[in-house]
């Protein structure tokens, strides 16, 4: 595993609409070509079972359905920080990303990687699709992401 | 005259879509009723489709027991094609499906159950720092280790089977995988690994030692003989469930039930639990401790209370179906999960079970003394590992001796009726097929949980949690934890649900 490479994590399900936003941008993702150091990755539902996908990478841009965070439909950027500061109650499936990233400083066997997580509230549109894949290969190749870049997102 | 209280809860930590309602009456529950909200429909799903097209689907029905769903699709189409498994493929199915076993056992106890210990409940329990320090979410010691030990231990089953989870690397006939020397040696070291810390930290002692206990009065002397056993996990659960009185909670029927796991290949030498068994888990019915051979023409599926279009009496998941019926029976019918019994009995199924019906001289000592309780049925899960970790091993190290075959070829599989049996981690799960023509025309699952969080039957019986539920003291209706020891001693699992992160945390409904 390079210690310089990046990764795209798309996590959802695609057969629940509210759930589906990482599955549809993983498709669209993948109909691009990424740049050499930028591996693309179906997380699907498995929750913490992606922590050897964030561990020995520089960087990780996750992407997934977010709520409440901004108007539906919007996209909005989750940097570092805000990331891990996303709090479930306690382990359970339904937690899977959060209980992930709030769990990540205590159990990442590597140096903590550079998290970003990108998303929308369902249901999108194929333009927003769109956008949140192109927001997230951007955040993959150039790092995080600058706010009042966009004024289209909304960054937490 | 008593007051009577009624409490809808959702129930997180288990995994997936639960609602529990009960009824308290002074202070105790008086009735409960299990609820699954979600409506899967894999039965429709797999309908029409292609022969071995369970082989991929059915491990998605589960996120954290893919293993097992392959494994009991694998052996129904064995049983179709009748196809004999070579050894090293029998090996290597084993030895997947124990890691799921071994992984998701510590999981629940530390990340699921434990923290229970560390609620604001327990603040005048003398053990409860303690128990906040190992247990608290996110922070505790026995939580982080668990997360570290457990992402490890579980790329045994990627190296074996290409992924984890929802690997489909078994077929009918064996596996597609031919691991290569230095791959089973890194599973070897995985496992090493793994049990190290299994031993150290959760038993406090070597899996030997554990495995020597006998009987109620052997385990108490375990516990004051030294201090390792004591501030183990395992003691320390000991120490803390029976002073909070878990050995008197979630009696429930007291009636067990195993389908028998881990076909033995034809030479090992992993020994069975029960002396000539074919399969090193025994398959078996009890009551209380008293085992009945095992006849899988007595399973059944009752619907009449069940979000399901009754057919008039229970059915054999040969000839049930699973189409959604929603309405007609207001108030009368309340999950979308069925109600499956042996012989029209509800039962239990899981650690405790298994133990029970493999004869297991510790469990059968501390269920005829006190019957199936919380403390009892999570102490045979924390443990389970310690009567698995050898035969993953000795599997481990006999793959890597020979050089048999992995596979047979079972040829197309045009037609035929099979079932498929086994243990998942939370108990009997069993996959019934039938196929026509190349395809799938008729899937029926029962999970084990579908045995635990079943609603009522037929004849107004109570599913095992409901069961074990009626009689729990309930000190504090806001802070029901006690409720939450006896749902979560039966691991319940239901499905996976839409997990998207919401702002702030989770939901603003009660849970426990």
């Amino acid at each position: 595993m390079s210690a310089k490479s990046t990764r795209i994590i798309c996590v959802g399900n695609r057969l629940v609409e509210s759930d589906n936003v990482g599955p549809r941008v993983y498709d669209c993702l993948a109909r691009r070509d990424m740049p050499g150091d930028v591996s693309l990755i179906d997380g699907g539902l498995m929750g913490l079972d992606l922590l050897r996908f964030v561990e020995g990478v520089r960087r990780v841009v996750f992407v997934d359905a977010l709520h409440g965070f901004a108007a539906r439909g919007r996209p909005v950027v989750l940097d570092h920080s805000a990331a891990l500061a996303e709090r479930p109650a306690r382990y359970g499936h339904d937690d899977g990303l959060a209980y992930l990233l709030r769990m990540l400083p205590a159990v990442c066997d590597s140096d903590l990687p550079e998290i970003s997580l990108v998303g929308a509230e369902s249901p999108i549109g194929p333009d927003v699709v769109e956008q949140l894949a192109d927001l997230a290969l951007s955040i993959a190749t150039r790092g995080r992401y600058e706010r009042g870049t966009d004024t289209a997102v909304d960054a937490v | 005259m008593s007051q009577k209280t009624v409490l809808q809860m959702p129930v997180n930590r288990v995994e997936g879509d639960l609602d529990l309602k009960v009824e308290i009456a002074d202070k105790r529950v008086a009735d409960a009723w299990c609820s699954g909200t979600m409506f899967r429909g894999f039965e429709q799903i797999l309908a029409g489709r292609g022969a071995l097209d369970g082989l991929v689907i059915t491990p998605r029905v589960c996120g954290i027991c893919g293993t097992a769903h392959l494994t009991a699709a694998s052996l129904a189409l064995d049983a179709i094609a009748g196809v004999e498994v070579p050894d090293n493929g029998i090996r290597l199915r084993n030895i997947a499906l124990m890691v799921e076993h071994i992984q998701s056992d510590v999981r629940h106890g530390f990340l699921m159950f434990m923290p229970d210990f560390a609620n604001p409940a327990y603040r005048k329990h003398h053990l409860y720092d303690e128990a906040v320090r190992r247990y608290e979410p996110f922070r505790g010691q026995a939580a982080i280790e668990t997360v570290r030990e457990t992402k490890n231990v579980l790329e045994i089953v990627a190296v074996l089977g290409g992924q984890w989870p929802h690997s489909s690397y078994m077929v009918p006939g064996g596996v597609v995988s031919v691991p290569g020397q230095s791959d089973l040696l890194q599973c070897l070291h995985l496992l090493k690994q793994y049990r190290r810390w299994y031993e150290t930290r959760v038993l406090g002692c070597e899996v030997a030692c554990w495995n020597a206990i006998q009987s109620a009065s052997d385990l108490d002397a375990w516990l004051m003989e030294k201090e390792e056993h004591r501030e183990s996990e395992v003691g320390f659960f000991l120490r803390f469930a029976q002073e909070a009185g878990l050995d008197a909670a979630g009696r429930g029927h007291g009636n067990f039930i195993s389908f028998g796991s881990f076909d033995l290949p034809r030479q090992t030498q992993v020994k069975p639990a029960r002396a000539g068994d074919d399969r090193l888990v025994p398959a078996g019915f009890a009551r209380g401790i008293i085992v009945e051979a095992f006849d899988a023409e007595k399973i059944s599926e009752h619907v009449s209370h069940s979000w399901f279009r009754d057919l008039g009496e229970a059915r054999h998941p040969f000839d049930g179906e699973t189409r959604p019926y929603a309405s007609g029976s207001e108030g009368k019918k309340y999950s979308w999960a069925k109600a499956p019994r042996y012989d029209g009995i509800p039962a239990e199924t899981g650690p405790l079970a298994e133990a029970v019906l493999a004869g297991h001289p510790l469990f059968t000592d501390l269920v005829t003394k006190s019957g199936p309780n919380v403390l009892i049925r999570e102490l045979a899960r924390l443990t389970r590992p310690a009567v698995l970790l050898d035969a993953v091993e000795i599997w481990l190290r006999e793959t890597l001796a020979g050089d048999g075959d992995f596979y047979s070829p079972p040829g197309e599989i045009t037609e035929g009726v099979g079932a498929g049996l086994t243990q998942a981690t939370r108990g009997a799960l069993g996959h019934w097929v039938k196929i026509e023509g190349r395809k799938i025309i008729h899937y029926q699952i029962i999970t084990p949980t579908a045995w635990h969080a079943s609603p009522r039957d037929d004849g107004g019986g109570r599913g095992a949690m409901e069961e074990a539920l009626v009689g729990t003291p309930v000190k504090d209706d806001q802070n029901p934890v006690e409720i939450g020891h006896v749902v979560r001693s039966f691991d319940a699992c239901l499905v996976c649900t839409v997990h998207s992160i919401k702002k702030g945390g989770t939901s603003a409904k009660m849970r426990i």
